[in-house]
């Protein structure tokens, strides 16, 4: 009897998954199979694998290159935010005078849209009056200023920077809720065992932040590969092609081509490739099991 | 009843889950003021300012009438609108751009105003090009645009004299000597405003192609003897030209500079040549003093002209509308040719009446003196039309930034790109 009343209970959430998730899902991976150009919508017809054929074999957009450009975005701004905001959420733990204001301050980044972020950050990294090149000359590092965002070779750096200030915050926050849930006790117990800080940290700390630092990880990667808004304010997927990641040439494909068709296709592409990817972490992390000590 | 709060809370989530569905709205009453929706796309803080003022206007004169302004932001405005409209939303005036009205009417969602122009006291008033622009699609005024984007030459008067140029150049050829003779890397110099991203093909096209004697009118990537355009050899030397220019007269950080760059290159005098539409004057006028700036018709090619694309926006009725009658009232009231120049000169670009150019001091004289002889020379500054209903024409954007930027990189050659941009319109 009770049992019935609570499948009951769970059909609004159902509801709303099946309208705002599901639905849509679905409805955009129809798309990926039709010719869903909004430039003519009279000759809707399903095209098979077109869509994915063209977006893969773009002569003139090198697929491979997205591809390229979307792992390395996702490596390189993940681990350095990883390690920062570990290293901020330890540098944390332990009240200081100020610590809260200062926490608001570090925290702030993460508050901010996407799309501000990359604007802010182009004018920083600009070639003529940006902070950037202003600073690193005065300090003697460069005799005359670069243009970061306009050569192929730094452009995904000066792009990666922002992102990784961007998203520091979230490992802050997240690590240093797990961190403040470690019992003393443990810490205690190690040091009358007669550990050191460095023994500590691997034996006591990382074993028990270990499912936080799993799931954060997990959920960073999607946010990650689904973010275009720093890269579209600041370079566009330019230089030629350099930036360019697999949402920024979805958007591209959607907002200015108006074909909804290849861009579905790419979406397509993003889901099944980071759905590959959390199957094969989950295994990955399961294996080792979370230590309770 | 058990849980009896639990079924209370149940019941709301339900239905706040099911609330979309029923916020279609109510009907409107058959009697009481009528309420026409406007959307415009290229919204901006102070336009839509002036919007406001003109639809307070029309609602002194038409008591009877509300107009309910829907301004999306700019960077998605067109979108929301597409996607209005392909919900069939209740809509009355639309803003048409250039870019959008084929597709709009591929979709069916726009009225033809052949008939509403036809009875309208100002309809002869309008410029040839205004009913150019109108009949863009199918030769049929699926529009009635309200103003013009045409570009024109921006100079930094005050730093060309510093480095002893008095006079302006007539011809590309001057624009890039001086532009290369200006640029002093080491002083932070340069010459050229350059485009590198977000729409550039639309300045190079200009600088490059006009020096193609036989461009066709209406469609300015074909000769008139149907070759590609930039295929012919004077195109190529045109390009290289480009290139060089690039190199020597514009900072690497260049090939990365949206229009903000661009006008700010100009504003801080980094460099002072600078190729826009008017609506840029208004920023450009508030940052600098008159006696520091000017702006010159754009300078010919080789062939002796200067191709000119016309952007333009205007004002269209959709198709689900309601009070067509109604919104055709409207629309002709915001653009008279008293509203339509008043707009104008308070937003910048350019109006669409004959009228306004013979009559309006501030359309004939000072900066816009330029935008006036590109208007009425034709011989000399050629309108030509992009292949705006070509089914490749929305993708060539992202294509086109891709090989030039790569040319003037240096990993691609002048041929090769050429090449890649003939097989892409083939």
């Amino acid at each position: 009897m009770e049992r019935k009343f609570y499948r009951w209970m769970l059909v609004p959430a159902f509801l709303f998954l099946t309208a705002f998730i599901y639905y849509p899902v679905l409805r955009g991976s129809v798309m990926a199979f039709q010719n869903y150009n909004l430039f003519d919508l009279n000759q809707l017809r399903f095209n098979g694998f077109d869509n994915f054929k063209a977006v893969l074999s773009d002569p003139h957009i090198r697929f491979a290159q997205i591809l390229f450009n979307t792992a390395i975005w996702l490596f390189g701004s993940l681990f350095f935010q990883f390690v920062l905001g570990f290293g901020l959420a330890l540098l944390l733990k332990k009240p200081f005078a100020g610590r809260g204001l200062y926490t608001a301050f570090v925290f702030y980044g993460w508050a901010l849209s996407g799309f501000a972020i990359g604007l802010t950050w182009a004018w920083l990294f600009n070639g003529q009056f940006g902070l950037v090149n202003d600073m690193l000359i005065r300090i003697g590092l460069l005799s005359e200023p670069i243009g970061f965002l306009s050569n192929p070779n730094l452009a995904m750096i000066s792009v990666i920077i922002p992102n990784i200030w961007y998203g520091v915050p979230f490992f802050g926050i997240m690590l240093l809720a797990a961190l403040q849930s470690v019992p003393n006790e443990l810490y205690e117990a190690a040091t009358l065992d007669g550990a050191g800080s460095i023994r500590k940290f691997t034996s006591v700390t990382v074993p028990y932040v270990k499912p936080t630092i799993v799931s954060t990880i997990l959920l960073r990667t999607m946010w990650i590969v689904n973010f275009p808004d720093i890269i579209y304010a600041m370079t566009n997927g330019g230089p030629v092609n350099r930036t360019n990641i697999l949402a920024t040439q979805m958007i591209n494909k959607v907002f200015k081509e108006y074909d909804y068709g290849q861009g579905s296709a790419i979406g397509l592409i993003i889901m099944i490739l980071l759905f590959a990817y959390a199957m094969l972490y989950l295994r990955m992390t399961e294996k080792k099991g979370g230590d309770t000590l | 009843m058990k849980h009896p709060m639990t079924i209370l809370l149940v019941l709301c989530t339900l239905l706040l889950v099911l609330s979309p569905a029923f916020a279609a709205g109510t009907k409107e009453e058959a009697s009481g003021p009528v309420t026409l929706t406007f959307v415009e796309t290229m919204t901006s803080p102070s336009r839509t300012a002036q919007i406001q003022e003109l639809i307070a206007k029309y609602e002194a004169q038409n008591p009877n009438v509300k107009i309910n302004l829907v301004s999306p932001p700019y960077e998605q405005a067109d979108n929301k609108l597409t996607l209005m409209l392909n919900s069939n939303q209740e809509l009355d005036i639309i803003e048409v751009r250039d870019h959008t009205v084929k597709q709009f009417v591929n979709n069916n969602k726009l009225v033809d105003l052949t008939d509403y122009l036809k009875t309208w006291d100002q309809g002869d008033d309008l410029l040839p090009l205004t009913m150019t622009a109108a009949t863009t699609v199918n030769n049929t005024p699926y529009l009635l645009p309200q103003f013009f984007f045409v570009k024109g030459l921006f100079v930094r008067t005050d730093i060309l004299a510093k480095h002893g140029f008095t006079t302006m150049p007539k011809t590309i050829e001057e624009l890039y000597k001086m532009s290369i003779a200006i640029t002093g890397k080491a002083a932070n110099q340069y010459g050229f405003g350059f485009r590198g991203k977000g729409s550039a093909f639309k300045i190079s096209d200009i600088l490059i192609l006009s020096d193609v004697d036989n461009i066709n009118v209406d469609n300015i990537y074909k000769t008139t003897d149907g070759s590609f355009a930039f295929s012919s050899p004077a195109a190529r030397k045109a390009v290289a030209a480009y290139v060089d220019l690039y190199k020597k007269a514009v900072p690497s950080d260049g090939i990365n500079w949206g229009f903000n760059e661009q006008v700010n290159g100009f504003i801080s005098g980094t460099t002072p040549f600078l190729v826009q539409d008017p609506d840029t004057v208004s920023m450009v006028a508030e940052a600098l003093d008159p006696s520091q700036w000017t702006v010159i018709p754009m300078p010919v090619g080789a062939s002796g002209k200067t191709y000119l694309d016309y952007g333009f926006a205007g004002l269209g009725i959709p198709s689900t509308s309601k009070h067509k009658d109604l919104a055709w009232d409207f629309i002709s009231f915001m653009v008279n040719a008293e509203n339509n120049a008043d707009f104008c000169r308070a937003y910048g670009p350019l109006p669409v009446h004959t009228s306004t150019y013979a009559n309006d001091p501030y359309f004939s004289s000072g900066v816009y003196k330029s935008w006036e002889i590109e208007m009425s020379n034709p011989a000399t500054y050629v309108f030509v039309k992009y292949p705006l209903d070509n089914p490749k024409y929305p993708a060539w954007a992202q294509v086109q930034e891709q090989t030039m930027q790569s040319l003037l990189l240096g990993s691609t050659t002048v041929d090769q790109a050429i090449k890649s941009w003939e097989d892409y319109w083939k």
